[in-house]
């Protein structure tokens, strides 16, 4: 076998709970097989050093700061390819719900008295400031498909996020849906690539992959109306992650 | 022996039998419906069910089934499965067994698939014979197929205390050969077979409007035809309809490395026209851009298609991509509408001559 030059990763994060850095460092004996593949420079969850010396870059967290448009631009230039992990990098995630009200409203409900001090802007998903390579969604990632991801990075692949619906890998799986328990479930808007793996173990599908491109927004409304579900209920569990894209969304569901 | 009889007492019995001749899968309650499982208590199968969310053909045709391994250097190709292990399907309605007929047809045609047919010939089918509907989703009687019909190894009917068996295949034969409790049908026993069936013509009745040449017609006639337009618009292409269809057999193939990024599986995996990018060339164009476009393709690929091709209707008439559609697209009603719009165009061109 050709011996592959190691490239060298780096993991940054923005504004983020550092969860999907944790599914990363909790992966298991891959961790270890991927270590062959790869040098982990800079990762401050598992290691102390901090190399600045990368080629890949793993950035979980959304853009929410001037500062942080500023640094992810010095690892933009410097990174010959960027992931965004997770969530809050993939679509803004659950810090999206500030875009909701005015900033400076915002502010003042965070920050009381002390809100001129705070340098805040509106949350942005990362390929919003910078040119992503690759995208990770979910919240937290899905291991197998963080390993698919990097195998497409080193081998120079693209990546293809599915443009489906959740229901096409749940429906595979042979989970009883939840419309049939009547919860509301985000899986027939939500791209897929999970393995529909909240309703796997019996849970709903709360759409932190966001929506898939052409949602489908006539058929849509005529299912939540069948099954007593406003509009109303449905952009309500849509805001949790998927808020710095509100507007979009707002657009496709209630048109 | 062509006809045996087993006592509801002993059935359980058997179902152990035959756990041990291979493996045994079985419909099992799951929530409030129904899916084949490996069997591993026979206390949790259940023979009375309505159809499995998933038919059988996840065993015969897989979700992700490995093709071939490889290796890049250097360069090697093998079979990723070497052995095919001995199963037997138990109680398949005959809606299902009818699936398993048109999977037949398209994988023999040449070039055959080896993948299905490796599945194929360590299979064993034991079905049951639906002596009432499951719901009101089913159009299997438009479809004839609420009636045996062959591809099976043996057929189960329940008749009061007994369940008759029909044995229809050598395979079938040698899981009641020698079993001390199975015995051969007497002349009451094939009476009350016949009592059964003569019932179940009172309750099974054809669920289309028009017999099955005239949906033919309808279909041939009106590919415009506007139902697709209210199908479509409420059709969010979700691929329940696809994936839970007996007779869907759309795959797609490729290839995963594994961490060494020198070795590797070739899968297939199943894919759906109700997808937005199925019918997506390069280039960008797309043949069936909309959902309405892609749902008249589903049904033709049922009620058209397979009929000039194999001569055979591809729909079985299990019911499940109604009872599995969340916008509640029904097929025996847009089957009925279309049929409508084969009336009025027809007594239209009529009129006009």
């Amino acid at each position: 076998m050709k011996k592959h030059s190691k490239p060298k990763v780096a993991f940054f994060d923005f504004t983020d709970c550092e969860g999907c850095q944790l599914q990363f460092a909790n992966m298991g004996s891959a961790l270890l097989e991927l270590t062959e593949l790869v040098d982990i420079v800079n990762f401050r969850e598992i290691m102390s050093e901090a190399g600045e010396d990368y080629e890949v870059a793993f950035i979980e967290g959304s853009i929410t700061t001037d500062n942080d448009v500023k640094r992810i631009k010095r690892i933009r230039e410097k990174a010959k390819a960027i992931i965004s992990l997770g969530a809050c990098a993939t679509i803004g995630g659950v810090n999206g719900i500030k875009n909701r009200s005015p900033l400076e409203l915002a502010k003042q409900r965070v920050y009381g008295d002390k809100a001129d001090t705070v340098n805040t802007i509106k949350t942005m998903p990362v390929h919003e400031v910078v040119k992503v390579d690759y995208f990770i969604n979910g919240c937290p990632v899905y291991i197998p498909e963080v390993i698919s991801v990097v195998k497409c990075v080193l081998m120079g692949k693209p990546y293809i996020v599915p443009n489906y619906a959740v229901c096409v890998e749940c429906k595979m799986n042979e989970n009883v849906c939840r419309y049939e328990k009547d919860q509301e479930c985000l899986g027939p808007v939500t791209r897929a690539g999970c393995n529909s793996w909240c309703i796997n173990y019996g849970n709903k599908c709360y759409g932190c992959r966001g929506l898939v491109d052409n949602p489908a927004s006539a058929g849509q409304k005529d299912i939540l109306l069948k099954y007593g579900i406003t509009l109303d209920d449905i952009l309500q569990r849509f805001t949790l992650y998927n808020d710095s894209m509100g507007e979009k969304y707002d657009k496709d569901l209630k048109q | 022996m062509k006809y045996a009889v087993i006592k509801k007492e002993d059935l359980n019995k058997w179902f152990e039998y035959l756990k041990k001749k291979a493996r045994l899968y079985a419909p099992k309650k799951k929530e409030n419906l129904y899916v084949f499982r490996p069997v591993k208590e026979v206390s949790e199968i259940c023979l009375d069910y309505i159809p499995t969310v998933l038919p059988p053909k996840k065993y015969y045709f897989p979700q992700k089934e490995k093709l071939l391994k490889f290796s890049v250097q250097p360069f090697k190709t093998a079979k990723a499965i070497e052995e095919f292990e001995e199963f037997i399907l138990l109680a398949v309605h005959t809606c299902d067994i009818a699936g398993i007929q048109c999977m037949d047809v398209v994988f023999r045609d040449g070039p055959e698939d080896p993948n299905y047919l490796n599945r194929k010939e360590k299979m064993t089918i034991i079905g049951i014979e639906c002596l009432k509907y499951c719901d009101d989703k089913a159009n299997c009687a438009s479809m004839a197929n609420h009636v045996p019909r062959g591809g099976y190894d043996l057929m189960m009917v329940d008749i009061d205390e007994k369940f008759i068996l029909h044995i229809n295949s050598e395979k079938g034969e040698r899981l009641v050969k020698g079993v001390a409790y199975i015995k051969e049908a007497s002349d009451k026993d094939m009476a009350c077979l016949e009592h059964a069936r003569e019932e179940k013509k009172k309750i099974f009745k054809e669920e289309f409007k028009a017999s099955l040449s005239e949906v033919y017609e309808s279909f041939d006639n009106n590919f415009n035809a506007k139902v697709w337009e209210d199908v479509g618009r409420r059709c969010v292409a979700c691929g329940n309809c696809t994936a839970v269809c007996p007779t869907c057999y759309c795959f797609d193939v490729l290839d995963d490395m594994d961490l060494s990024l020198n070795e590797g599986l070739r899968y297939r995996i199943w894919n759906s026209c109700q997808m937005d990018d199925f019918a997506k060339v390069a280039g960008g164009e797309d043949f069936r851009k909309g959902r309405d476009l892609r749902q008249r393709h589903r049904y033709y690929r049922k009620f058209k298609y397979p009929v000039d091709k194999f001569n055979r209707y591809f729909c079985t008439g299990c019911g499940r991509c109604t009872r599995t559609c969340m916008a509640k697209i029904s097929l025996i009603e847009t089957v009925n509408a279309l049929v409508e719009e084969n009336a009025v165009s027809k007594k239209n061109t009529a009129t006009a001559a």
